[in-house]
């Protein structure tokens, strides 16, 4: 319970003026010379437990009632029985919203999203509170946004729905800084959420050092968030995972695979259900049925007849009826001609360049070309650099004018591996060096590799590469900052990365040749590597492109005007380009934007483990229901009053005398006629 | 026939004079030394004749009933009853708690008027007057004697009796039975703040004995009302307890001791047969006896 006017409780110690009164009394006592004590002292025998009991009622009744009196001009505030966290007006609200399309959930009896719920409960809330300032942090990206009435927050454009996910922690990172940059006084930080596992990426090292960094803030910061953990019931989402042209002698198709997800609400067996999905396609429209049986079903490889004469590129949308989240019933999809797999070898090693440019020129799929360009160390300024998605560097690594030349391939998005050279030289190269190389006369294999993300990271089907099979005999060593991919024993990196803006600059330690390492022996590896990184180059070269929101504000961020919108964006207008589901064109190219695969699938967190992040802090939590009227903060006097005037009728109840049998008068006497 | 000029403050002569009219009369036979207006268990030479019983030598021929014999041709005697004096015992309760008086009065004030009106009235009637002043044992006695002497003695005592010391007025009455040798009216003037059940036995004692006892019970109208208002610490006038309540907490409870003890005592009194009279400071003395000379005088000439 906080209080609007905290500095009135210090009257707090008037509670004791019925004690004190009575103390008092008690000192005022008269004496009196007394004669019938035998009465006096069978009376305090007489029920003296009740007696005693009555008094102390009537005392602590009293006591209440002024309790109740100082409490209630204190203008205290409810925020649910679980939040009672003392405090007072607080110097700045700061409101972090979670915008992120699982917000825009909302029960079936219930007009309002989690997120417009979220917002009015808020507004109201930090209306109530009357912070001197509030501020709104929706994208960690933009700046804050000041609000001179809290109330606004409730009808505020750049706080609608979003279909980026929300990234708490640098929020929180933001509203850290926020704080200590405008030197606020007491916060109270109100945090709007649905707890979901990817916005909140529990397991992220920014958690300890935001804690630490918040514990050690001068001012006192509370947290205090709205969740809404409960599952949504029936929610289906639909998505685009493939769409691509197929070209027949005389036709021309667009495949599609489309993949229908349903909600976990925690039903052990759902009930099958048949979802009519609308695909519109250049003004047309069809409809393909999908029965979800489980979690998920998928529709693969669904051609649609675009003629022979079709534009080699264009953009759709497909959707599904209206359910209990609308905001997971769109997909916008774009589609183009392939590019062609185009890479670039630059090898001084003629065994290891053959290797290499028979890894890239095999294409993954019969379907698409593959093109593998062997290029002399010393023709690289005239290379096709513009086309290629990929280049293999087995070769001291570039000096001159190649830097400014793969600098500016892996800028635009083009990836880059480099293999040892035959003799390393020092030239560096992102901030790395090759060093010597090491032959190890006991054979050596990884002992471990990152199997979540980028090159060896699992396949789809969740089965792992087959890394912890290669033998290494030969290694040369890296020097420089760098993230292994995956590591030999010892902890030197076998494969790593270094961190870029754009594009990727991996080196890998060893090299194929036999005499080094089994990678092409064992080649599945080495082609998993070299196809994944050539299909990461090829995004920066593909017409059509489908980014994540929030992940795309970045592309589109860097030159907004040049894109023309050609779908979508209509939840919020004013929101940065790449935040919202849309279709932009430049230049000839489309780009689709939609939510990331995760926020379909992913989990809600348990309380405890999301209250585990805020340990060491001043955290409460309310769970609200996406439509819920009810208040956070609300002033509760009137209750305080009530309670005082209750206590006083109880003090008078007890204080009333007991109903006694007429007695006469002490004058007469009391004895009636003697006997 | 008093000789006694010094006035005492207990004593209102016109009052003694209304009372005067109505003889102070026992309610039991006395035995007497000296003829008197008492009903005597004795056949004695009063006018009032009880009864006829055969002639014994010895007999004085002149109580013999020459008309019975004239009758019946056999001796007769006829017997009278006899008239003898009272032996009136005062026992006036001086313990501390009789110092009480909420309107001025104290009990012990009271206690004189009615002892010293009793004892002059019944010295007037030529019966003899005895005093014991009781609190935690005899503070002072004197035997009954019917001289005029020793009335203004029994005066004296009762002038300077002042309320000190605890109640022991059961142990007091169980030896007061044991020491008055002839049948006596006892006149036992206390507050009988004392368990009623060791009071009862002191009663059934007396009676015993073939005492006619008489009380005075005396109280004061703030001991039975109850009337405090602040919180009060009571000393306790015989002792040097204390006790420190809020009269609003406790006089509810203390109405109900009250009463209860009122209600043992009625009961007590019903079951020997005393002749008791419960008195406020407050009431009129004049009125207290003449209802009680009043009560008695209509019970005159039992004998047993």
């Amino acid at each position: 319970m906080t209080f609007l006017q905290p500095w009135l409780l210090v009257a707090l110690p008037l509670v004791s003026l019925p004690l004190i009164i009575h103390l008092i009394n008690q000192r005022r006592f008269q004496t009196v010379h007394w004669g019938a004590m035998m009465f006096l002292l069978s009376a305090r025998a007489l029920s003296r437990g009740y007696s005693r009991l009555r008094h102390w009622l009537i005392m602590l009744l009293r006591m209440l009632a002024v309790a109740a009196v100082i409490l209630a001009v204190g203008r205290p505030l409810s925020r649910g029985w679980l939040a009672l966290a003392a405090g007072g007006r607080p110097d700045t609200a700061i409101v972090i919203l979670d915008r992120s399309p699982s917000m825009q959930a909302r029960d079936r009896d219930a007009a309002d999203t989690q997120l417009d719920t979220g917002r009015r409960q808020l507004a109201a809330a930090v209306a109530t509170l009357g912070a001197a300032h509030t501020v709104v942090f929706t994208d960690p990206a933009r700046p804050p946004l000041e609000l001179d009435d809290p109330r606004a927050l409730a009808d505020l454009p750049s706080a609608g729905p979003a279909a980026a996910p929300a990234d708490i922690p640098r929020l929180l990172q933001a509203a850290y800084d926020h704080i200590r940059a405008s030197a606020a006084g007491a916060s109270e930080v109100w945090i709007c959420s649905d707890q979901r596992a990817n916005d909140w990426a529990v397991d992220a090292g920014a958690w300890s050092s935001l804690r630490e960094a918040f514990a050690a803030l001068p001012q006192p910061v509370r947290f205090q968030l709205l969740a809404f953990p409960q599952p949504v019931a029936g929610n289906l989402a639909v998505r685009v995972t493939a769409a691509r042209l197929e070209r027949r002698a005389a036709a021309c198709d667009l495949v599609l695979s489309i993949v229908v997800t349903r909600e976990d609400d925690g039903q052990p067996s759902p009930q099958p259900v048949t979802v009519p999905v609308t695909i519109e396609l250049g003004g047309a429209t069809s409809t393909v049925e999908i029965v979800v049986t489980g979690r998920e079903a998928v529709l693969a490889h669904h051609a649609i007849s675009l003629g022979a004469e079709a534009e080699p590129r264009g953009h759709g949308r497909v959707s599904i009826p209206a359910d209990t989240n609308a905001a997971d019933n769109d997909f916008y999809f774009v589609f183009a001609e392939p590019a062609p797999r185009r890479t670039l070898v630059v090898a001084d090693d003629d065994e290891i360049a053959r290797g290499l440019e028979l890894v890239a020129g095999i294409p993954p799929d019969k379907s698409a070309t593959a093109e593998a360009d062997l290029v002399p160390a010393a023709a690289v300024a005239t290379a096709a650099w513009a086309e290629a998605a990929l280049v293999l560097w087995q070769a001291p690594l570039p000096e001159g004018d190649a830097v400014q030349l793969v600098e500016a391939f892996v800028n635009r998005g083009g990836q880059v591996v480099f293999f040892p050279p035959t003799q390393p030289d020092g030239r560096e190269f992102a901030g790395c060096r090759w060093t010597d190389w090491t032959a190890h006369p006991e054979p050596l294999t990884p002992e471990g590799w990152r199997t979540d993300e980028d090159l060896l990271a699992n396949t789809r089907g969740g089965a792992a590469l087959p890394v912890g099979e290669l033998v290494i005999t030969r290694s040369c060593g890296l020097t420089g900052e760098v993230v292994p991919l995956a590591s030999l024993a010892g902890g030197a990196p076998l494969v790593a990365r270094v961190a870029t803006q754009q594009g990727g600059i991996y080196f890998c330690t060893t090299s194929p040749a036999p005499r080094d390492s089994s990678l092409a022996s064992e080649g599945i590896v080495l082609y998993s590597l070299v196809q994944r990184a050539i299909d990461r180059g090829l995004e920066s070269l593909s017409a059509a492109r489908q980014l994540d929101a929030g992940a795309a504000a970045a592309v589109l961020g860097v030159a907004p005007a040049s894109w023309t919108k050609l779908a979508g964006g209509a939840l919020a207008p004013v929101d940065a380009p790449g935040m919202q589901p849309a279709v932009y064109a430049r230049e000839g190219r489309l780009v689709a934007v939609n939510r990331p695969v995760v926020e379909d699938t992913a989990r809600i967190l348990p309380a405890d483990r999301v209250d585990g992040l805020f340990q060491g802090l001043s955290f409460a939590r309310q769970e609200g229901r996406a439509g819920g009227t009810d208040s956070l903060v609300q002033e509760i006097w009137r209750a305080f009053l009530i309670s005082m005037v209750l206590a006083l009728i109880g003090e008078g109840l007890l204080c009333m005398p007991s109903r006694q049998p007429a007695r006469a008068a002490p004058n007469a006497s009391p004895f009636g006629a003697a006997a | 026939m008093l000789t006694d000029r010094q006035p005492r403050s207990f004593l209102d002569p016109q009052s003694l004079a209304r009372l005067a009219g109505v003889p102070l009369v026992a309610r039991t036979p006395m035995v007497g030394g000296v003829s008197g207006r008492h009903a005597s268990p004795h056949r004695g030479s009063s006018i009032e004749f009880a009864e006829y019983r055969k002639y014994v030598p010895g007999d004085d021929l002149r109580r013999l009933d020459w008309r019975a014999f004239g009758r019946s041709d056999r001796y007769y005697v006829k017997e009278y009853e006899a008239d003898t004096n009272l032996r009136l015992c005062l026992v006036v309760d001086t313990s501390g708690s009789m110092a009480y008086g909420s309107a001025g009065t104290t009990k012990l004030d009271v206690a004189r008027r009615i002892a010293g009106s009793l004892g002059y009235l019944a010295a007037q009637q030529g019966d003899a007057v005895g005093i014991s002043c009781v609190a935690d044992g005899i503070v002072q006695s004197l035997p009954p004697r019917r001289s005029p002497a020793h009335l203004r003695l029994v005066f004296d005592v009762l002038e300077a009796a002042r309320p000190d010391g605890g109640t022991r007025l059961p142990e007091v009455l169980h030896e007061l039975s044991e020491t008055i040798r002839q049948r006596a009216l006892v006149v036992i003037v206390s507050d009988f703040f004392v368990p009623p059940p060791e009071l009862e036995r002191a009663f059934n004692h007396l009676r015993f004995r073939r005492h006619d006892v008489a009380t005075f019970h005396l109280l004061d109208p703030q001991e039975v009302g109850f009337q405090f208002q602040r919180p009060t610490r009571f000393l306790d006038l015989e002792g040097n307890t204390s006790i420190f309540a809020d009269p609003v907490d406790i006089a509810d409870r203390y109405h109900r001791a009250v009463e209860s003890y009122l209600a043992e005592l009625r009961r007590i009194v019903l079951a020997t047969g005393i002749d008791s009279h419960r008195v406020l400071t407050t009431d009129d003395v004049e009125q207290t006896l003449a209802r009680f000379l009043v009560g008695r005088a209509s019970g005159q000439g039992a004998r047993r």
